[in-house]
């Protein structure tokens, strides 16, 4: 399964020649945050509504440091890695005893407190008007303000990212999370500790959050309000499940698209999220697998036309 | 000397006694079989045993030791290994990594959990293997669960069970809703079981009980209404009275 690599690599190459920079970074950034929220949704199974807590959480807590400590650029990585997993800890701490509608409403219940304390607490994230003034520090003497520059340090850390999520799906763990999606029950009767697990999960994919929301705050500068918002936990989830939630790539593929569609829609027409409403109800009602599943099918089907 | 046993064990859902003062020793190296009307308490004996949900009042002891409240993915890796009445496995996966898995949890050690591949596990995997050959669905070991016949969903069942290596292995009706044909060959399996494992078979079909037990332990309406062996058990006029539809003495 080479050709999927191969492919990220030459979009790699080949985006910041379709689209301006900072749009490119977008994709790149979004894709780690649907890796780690594929890990609940696609291999847990488990639907949260919450992941931009950890997203934006960790884009002002580590904006807030360059900003007023001026720490370098890894040390902000560091910090949002690390305030990524920790809140997603606590939040998945609360939410893992539950189940069904209930562990979906807690997810999204316990996004809205953190959404409105970042909404009240102006003198540090400025309320409404969001936290401006995030530097984008130098690292090891490399200049990220140039917005090129700053592409290919976003996809470099997409491919490590990317890499790592590929070693984390085919270890032990993506088995045990997969089978835990697969059968709650079994799971705990053959030894696994069902809860813990998808705590670790909550933990892992609240890290790769907290890697794209500092990358993001980075990027604009700015760390929005919406940026620990549901809007935003609701598009990297939507993103995902159009992109594929059973595989790997699948929100790569899902953050492309959409990033791609809301940037060159947005200017066209206002009403383009209707768009995304219907491919949406297309998704869950016709192609469970999202794209990938629909290019798989594509390629069964000319092969055996083919062999006609 | 007895691997297994409970004492006064009982469980009540609200109103209703479905394990009431249960009273059991399973010996090591033993086939003991419970068997009862529908609605017995068999299935929700089992489910204490395995600590699904702890029991109102009684004790569990595992090789001396008590266990009681030990929740249930704990218990697994205490050596308590069961199958479900109803097929309970992971349909999406392949058979291999349906047995993989079971084997996994119960492994030495869980060292690079994050990292390695599961195929680095070369203990594991053999438990894997060995667990599928032993129902006879080795062939088949990459096809996925959900794909397989009834019959063949019943047998992997067992081999979940069978991967994780258990002391004891607890079988809940593994011949339920099976042909003739394959209850004969699920019948071979368990007694090529037999002696290998201490083993704890809930069953409905007499003569399958009868020619693979060593002890038979009768419920009705939650409690014990006898105990021995085969032959004492078919002679016994609450059992049959018990079956008949009467009410226990
Ligand atoms: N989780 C539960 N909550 C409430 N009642 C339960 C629960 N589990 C079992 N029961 C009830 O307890 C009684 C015993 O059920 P159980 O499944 O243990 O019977 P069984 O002997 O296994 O029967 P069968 O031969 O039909 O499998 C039944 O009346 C059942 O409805
Ligand atoms: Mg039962």
């Amino acid at each position: 399964m080479k050709k999927p690599f191969l492919l990220i690599l030459i979009s790699i190459f080949l985006l910041p020649l379709v689209v301006r920079p900072a749009i490119a970074s977008e994709i790149w950034i979004f894709a780690i945050f649907g890796l780690g929220a594929n890990l609940l949704l696609g291999y847990t199974g488990l639907l949260s509504f919450g992941q931009s807590t950890f997203f934006g959480s960790a884009a002002y807590v580590a904006g807030w440091m360059m900003k007023v400590h001026g720490i370098n650029a890894f040390l902000a990585l560091v910090a949002g890695i690390g305030v990524g997993a920790l809140s997603a800890a606590a939040v998945g701490y609360l939410c893992v005893q539950r189940s069904g509608l209930y562990f979906i409403m807690l997810t999204f219940a316990l996004n809205q407190l953190f959404y409105f304390t970042a909404y009240q607490w102006t003198s540090v994230t400025g309320g409404e008007d969001g936290m401006p003034g995030v530097p984008r520090p130098a690292l090891a003497g490399i200049d990220f303000k140039d917005p090129l520059i700053y592409y290919a340090f976003v996809s470099l850390l997409f491919l490590l990212a990317l890499f790592l999520m590929k070693r984390i799906t085919e270890s032990p763990l993506g088995k045990i999370l997969q089978a835990i999606r697969e059968n709650e029950v079994r799971a705990e009767a053959v030894g696994y500790n069902v809860p813990r697990f998808k705590l670790l999960a909550f933990v892992v994919g609240g890290a790769f959050s907290g890697l794209a929301g500092v990358l993001y705050a980075m990027l604009f500068g700015i760390v929005p309000l919406e940026a620990i918002s549901f809007v935003f936990s609701g598009n990297v989830v939507f993103a995902t499940l159009i992109g594929g939630s059973g595989s790997l790539y699948g929100p790569v593929i899902g953050s492309f698209v959409f990033i791609w569609l809301s940037e060159s829609m947005s200017t066209v027409w206002a009403r383009w999220p209707l768009l995304l409403g219907v491919a949406f109800v297309l998704v869950v009602m016709f192609l469970r697998g999202g794209l990938v599943e629909a290019w798989t099918r594509f390629w069964t089907w000319r092969s055996s036309k083919q062999r006609d | 000397m007895a691997l297994l046993e409970t004492k006064r064990l009982t469980k009540s859902f609200g109103a209703l006694t479905a394990v009431n003062g249960v009273s059991l020793a399973v010996e090591a190296g033993s086939l003991h079989s419970i068997i009862g009307p529908n609605g017995a308490g068999k299935t929700t004996l089992f489910n204490l045993l395995t600590g699904t949900f702890p029991p109102t009042s009684g004790q569990i002891l595992f090789d001396q030791n008590d266990i009681t409240g030990t929740p249930a993915s704990r218990v697994a890796h205490l050596g308590l290994a069961r199958s479900y009445q109803r097929t309970t496995v992971f349909p999406a996966f392949s058979l291999f990594d349906n047995v993989w898995v079971a084997a996994f949890a119960t492994g030495k050690s869980w060292k690079g959990l994050l990292h390695k591949k599961t195929s680095d596990y070369a203990e594991v995997t053999g438990r894997a293997r060995q667990a599928l050959q032993d129902v006879g669905l080795e062939q088949k070991s990459t096809q996925l669960a959900r794909q397989l016949s009834h019959g063949e969903q019943r047998q992997l069942e067992l081999a979940i069970a069978l991967a994780a290596a258990p002391r004891v292995l607890l079988l809940d009706e593994p011949a339920a809703g099976l042909s003739p044909e394959e209850t004969r060959r699920m019948v071979a399996l368990v007694r090529a079981l037999k002696g290998r494992y201490t083993m704890v078979l809930i069953e409905h079909k007499m003569d399958i009980i009868m020619s693979v037990s060593d002890r038979i332990s009768v419920m009705h309406f939650g409690s014990l209404i006898a105990e021995g062996t085969p032959a004492e058990i078919q002679k016994n006029a609450d059992v049959r009275r018990a079956y008949l539809g009467g009410v226990a003495a």
